[in-house]
C-alpha cells in the first residue's frame, strides 16, 4: 500500500549538506506493524515525515494507496493527511486546555460529521484505549502513559489507513512503554490499521511484525517475523 | 468553527496574566482615545461658542469696504444710520445691535495707578440696552456694574485690568482720532470688570457706551458694524445671504461668523489633523502590543500548531483560531477601555481640567479661558470599541502567517 522508491533527502545545514536519506526503497503492506529502527541520526524521523506527507523529498517517489503523495502540493497533502493519516508523537502534543475527550474530538471536528457521530466515535475509541471514565480530564491530570493513550485515540478516531508514530515510547518508562506498544498492536489487529513507528529501543523492536533498520540514511536490514 | 471559537476562548484563560496585560494595554489606549477626543471636541465646541458669544456674533453687517481694511479699524468706512438699520432688521425678525470699534491709546494716570503709563487698546463701543441680547457678557461681571447709555464710563476685561492694575472707580483716558482724523481724548471711569471666557477678548477688552463714543468721535449716528444673533442651529450662510438681500444696493455687506473666523477654523482643522496623528499613535502602540502577545502565544504553542497541521487542519482554520483568540483579547480590552473611558469622561465632562495657568499668558488658539471640559460623543466611543476589536483581529494575521511559514517538522521539533 505504501511504496517508497529510491528516496533521497538532504538538509542544508549552513554551508554543509546533511544527507539524511540516501536512496531508501521500501514497500509496506496494508495492516503491517512496522518498526523503523536505528541509532539516533540515522534518518528515522525524516523517513516518517516523508511518509506522513509533512516534508518534501529531494529525489525519488512515495506512493500511498496508488496516490503519488510526493508530488502533491501543500493543500492536497493537508487534505490527504486529514483523511488518511494519524500521528502519535514522542511528546504526546495534546492541547492542554482541552479535556481528553476534546483532544480526540478535535480531529473529528476537521471532518464533516454529525455531533452524534463525533460523540459516539470519540467515546468508543477512548474506551478502547482504556480511558473510560477519564474523558473529562485535562492532560495535566493524566500520567504520561495515559496522555499517550489519548494521543493514540486521537490518531485512530477517524479510522485512518495509516498511523505514524515517531518514538512513541521514548518519553515513557519501559513498563508503560510496553503497555503502549501492546495497545498499538491490539489496535492494529482490531482495526487493521497500518502502523509505522520509529524507535531506537531494542525492546520495542520485539513487538514489531517487521523491523526496518536504518543506518546513515540507508536501509541496513529489513526483517519480517 | 464552534470548536475553533471554544478553543480560542480556552486559550485566553490559559495565559490569564498575559491576556489581561494585553487587554489592559488596549483598554488604556481606548480610554485615552475617548478622553483626548472628548477634550478636544469640548475645547472646539466651547471655542466656537465663545467666538460667537464674545467676538463675532452670528452675522455681522459692515460697510462694503470695511472687511479688507478691518485691521486699521477705520471709522469712516462705516454703517450709516445704525439705528435705522437695527430697526429694519428687527422688523425682519432679527435681533441686532450696533457697535463701533476703534483703536486708541489708553493713558493711565499716576493718581489712580501709582505711576503714569499708556498702552495701545482697541475700544468696543456697545449699546448697553441691546448688546447683551447678542453677546453674552451678561453673566461675566466680576466687579462693579455694567455700562449705561450716555455715561462716560468703561468696562475692562479682567486680564487687562489685572495687567494694568485697574480697579472699579479708577479713571482712564483714551486718546484716539475721531471720524475725520481729529484728535480726541475721553476720560472714562472704570465702572465694571468682566471676566470673559474668551481669552482673546478678556486679554484686551475695553468697552464704553455706543452713544458716548458716537458723540466724541463724530460718528453722526453711524456704527462700524451691526451684529446679529441667530439660533445655534441656524444655517448662518443662508441667513447672511437673506440679510444681504435686505440691504442690496446700500453699500453694506452681511458676513457670517464662519467667514469672519476663517483663520480660526482653518487652525482648528489643522489641529484636528495633528490630534488625528496622536490618536493614530495610540492605536499603533496597542497594535504592536497585541501583535507581540500573539507572537509569543503562537510560538509557545508551536508544537501544538505542528500537531494540528499534521492532523490535517488547514492553514485557514489555524489562522481563524488565532484570529478569534486575538479578537477575544481585543474585545475584552475594548470593553474595559470603553468602561474606563466613560468613567474618565464623566470627570472630563463635568469637572474638567483647569488650564487657565497656560492660557493666561499663551494663546493656544482655543477660545477657552480656564477649564477645559469634554463633551460626550457616542460615535467616538463606538468607534473606539470597534477599532480596538478590529485592529486586534487584523494584527493577529501577521504572527500567525509567520508561524504558518515554518514547515511542519520544524514546528514539531521546536522546544
Ligand atoms: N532540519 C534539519 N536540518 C539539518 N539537518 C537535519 C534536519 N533534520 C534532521 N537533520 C539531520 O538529518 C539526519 C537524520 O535526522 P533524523 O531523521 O532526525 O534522524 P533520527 O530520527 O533517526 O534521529 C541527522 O544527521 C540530522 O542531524
Ligand atoms: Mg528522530
Amino acid at each position: 500500500m505504501i511504496k517508497i522508491d529510491n528516496v533521497v533527502k538532504n538538509y542544508a545545514n549552513g554551508e554543509t549538506e546533511v544527507k539524511a536519506l540516501r536512496g531508501v526503497s521500501l514497500n509496506i503492506d496494508r495492516g503491517e506493524f512496522t518498526s523503523i529502527a536505528g541509532p539516533s541520526g540515522s534518518g528515522k524521523t525524516t523517513l516518517l515525515n516523508l511518509i506522513g506527507c509533512i516534508d518534501k523529498l529531494d529525489q525519488g517517489e512515495i506512493t500511498i494507496k496508488s496516490e503519488t503523495v510526493s508530488s502533491m502540493n501543500k493543500n492536497e497533502k493537508t487534505k490527504f493527511r486529514r483523511k488518511n493519516l494519524g500521528f502519535v508523537f514522542q511528546t504526546y502534543n495534546l492541547i492542554p486546555v482541552l479535556s481528553a475527550y476534546e483532544n480526540v474530538a478535535f480531529v473529528l471536528s476537521l471532518l464533516d460529521l454529525s455531533e452524534d457521530e463525533v460523540r459516539e466515535r470519540t467515546m468508543t475509541i477512548l474506551k478502547e484505549v482504556g480511558l473510560a471514565g477519564m474523558e473529562n480530564r485535562k492532560p495535566s491530570k493524566l500520567s504520561g502513559g495515559q496522555q499517550q493513550r489519548v494521543a493514540i485515540a486521537r490518531a485512530l478516531v477517524k479510522n485512518p489507513e495509516i498511523v505514524l508514530a515517531d518514538e512513541p515510547t521514548a518519553n515513557l518508562d519501559s513498563g508503560t512503554g510496553e503497555e503502549i506498544l501492546k495497545l498499538m498492536r491490539e489496535m492494529n489487529e482490531k482495526h487493521g490499521t497500518t502502523f509505522i513507528f520509529s524507535t531506537h529501543d531494542p525492546m520495542v523492536m520485539d513487538y514489531a511484525g517487521r523491523v526496518v533498520m536504518l543506518h546513515d540514511g540507508q536501509i541496513k536490514s529489513d526483517e519480517r517475523k | 468553527m464552534k470548536f475553533i471559537i471554544s478553543l480560542a476562548f480556552k486559550n485566553l484563560t490559559r495565559y490569564k496574566r498575559r491576556t489581561l496585560i494585553t487587554a489592559g494595554a488596549i483598554a488604556v489606549g481606548i480610554m485615552m482615545f475617548i478622553m483626548i477626543d472628548s477634550m478636544l471636541a469640548g475645547a472646539e465646541f466651547e471655542s466656537v461658542r465663545n467666538l460667537k458669544w464674545y467676538e463675532t456674533a452670528s452675522v455681522r453687517i459692515y460697510n462694503d469696504g470695511y472687511w479688507e481694511n478691518r485691521h486699521q479699524l477705520p471709522l469712516d468706512i462705516n454703517v450709516p444710520d445704525a439705528e435705522g438699520i437695527t430697526a429694519k432688521l428687527e422688523d425682519a425678525g432679527y435681533t441686532a445691535s450696533p457697535r463701533t470699534v476703534f483703536s486708541g491709546d489708553m493713558i493711565l494716570n499716576a493718581d489712580d495707578f501709582g505711576e503714569d503709563g499708556n498702552i495701545p487698546v482697541t475700544v468696543t463701543a456697545i449699546d448697553p440696552q441691546l448688546d447683551f441680547d447678542i453677546f453674552h457678557f451678561g453673566d461675566t461681571l466680576a466687579a462693579g456694574r455694567f455700562l449705561e447709555r450716555g455715561e462716560e464710563a468703561a468696562l475692562l476685561g479682567s486680564w487687562l485690568a489685572e495687567d494694568i492694575g485697574a480697579k472699579v472707580g479708577y479713571w482712564i483716558t483714551i486718546i484716539t482720532r475721531g471720524n475725520g482724523g481729529f484728535y480726541e481724548s475721553m476720560d472714562l471711569e472704570v465702572v465694571g470688570i468682566v471676566n470673559c471666557p474668551n481669552p482673546n477678548v478678556n486679554r484686551g477688552l475695553v468697552m464704553m457706551p455706543f452713544d458716548t463714543a458716537g458723540d466724541y468721535l463724530a460718528m453722526d449716528g453711524a456704527a462700524t458694524e451691526i451684529n446679529i444673533k441667530l439660533s445655534d442651529s441656524a444655517d448662518v450662510e443662508a441667513a447672511a445671504s437673506d440679510i444681504q438681500k435686505l440691504f442690496n444696493g446700500s453699500g453694506l455687506t452681511a458676513l457670517d461668523w464662519k467667514y469672519m473666523a476663517a483663520d480660526y477654523l482653518a487652525l482648528a482643522e489643522a489641529k484636528r489633523g495633528g490630534t488625528g496623528i496622536i490618536l493614530f499613535l495610540i492605536f499603533i502602540i496597542a497594535a504592536v502590543g497585541i501583535s507581540n502577545t500573539m507572537l509569543m502565544a503562537i510560538f509557545e504553542r508551536i508544537r501544538e500548531l505542528g500537531m494540528m497541521r499534521s492532523l490535517g487542519m488547514s492553514d485557514g482554520k489555524i489562522r481563524a483560531a488565532f484570529v478569534v483568540e486575538a479578537a477575544g483579547i481585543g474585545l475584552i480590552g475594548s470593553f474595559i477601555g470603553v468602561i474606563l473611558g466613560i468613567l474618565v469622561n464623566l470627570f472630563v465632562v463635568n469637572i474638567g481640567f483647569d488650564v487657565g495657568f497656560i492660557l493666561r499668558d499663551m494663546d493656544i488658539g482655543y477660545r477657552i479661558q480656564s477649564v477645559m471640559r469634554g463633551v460626550w460623543n457616542v460615535d467616538t466611543i463606538g468607534l473606539a470599541f470597534i477599532a480596538g476589536t478590529v485592529i486586534s483581529t487584523i494584527v493577529a494575521f501577521f504572527p500567525t502567517g509567520k508561524a504558518l511559514k515554518m514547515d511542519i517538522p520544524a514546528c514539531l521539533r521546536h522546544q
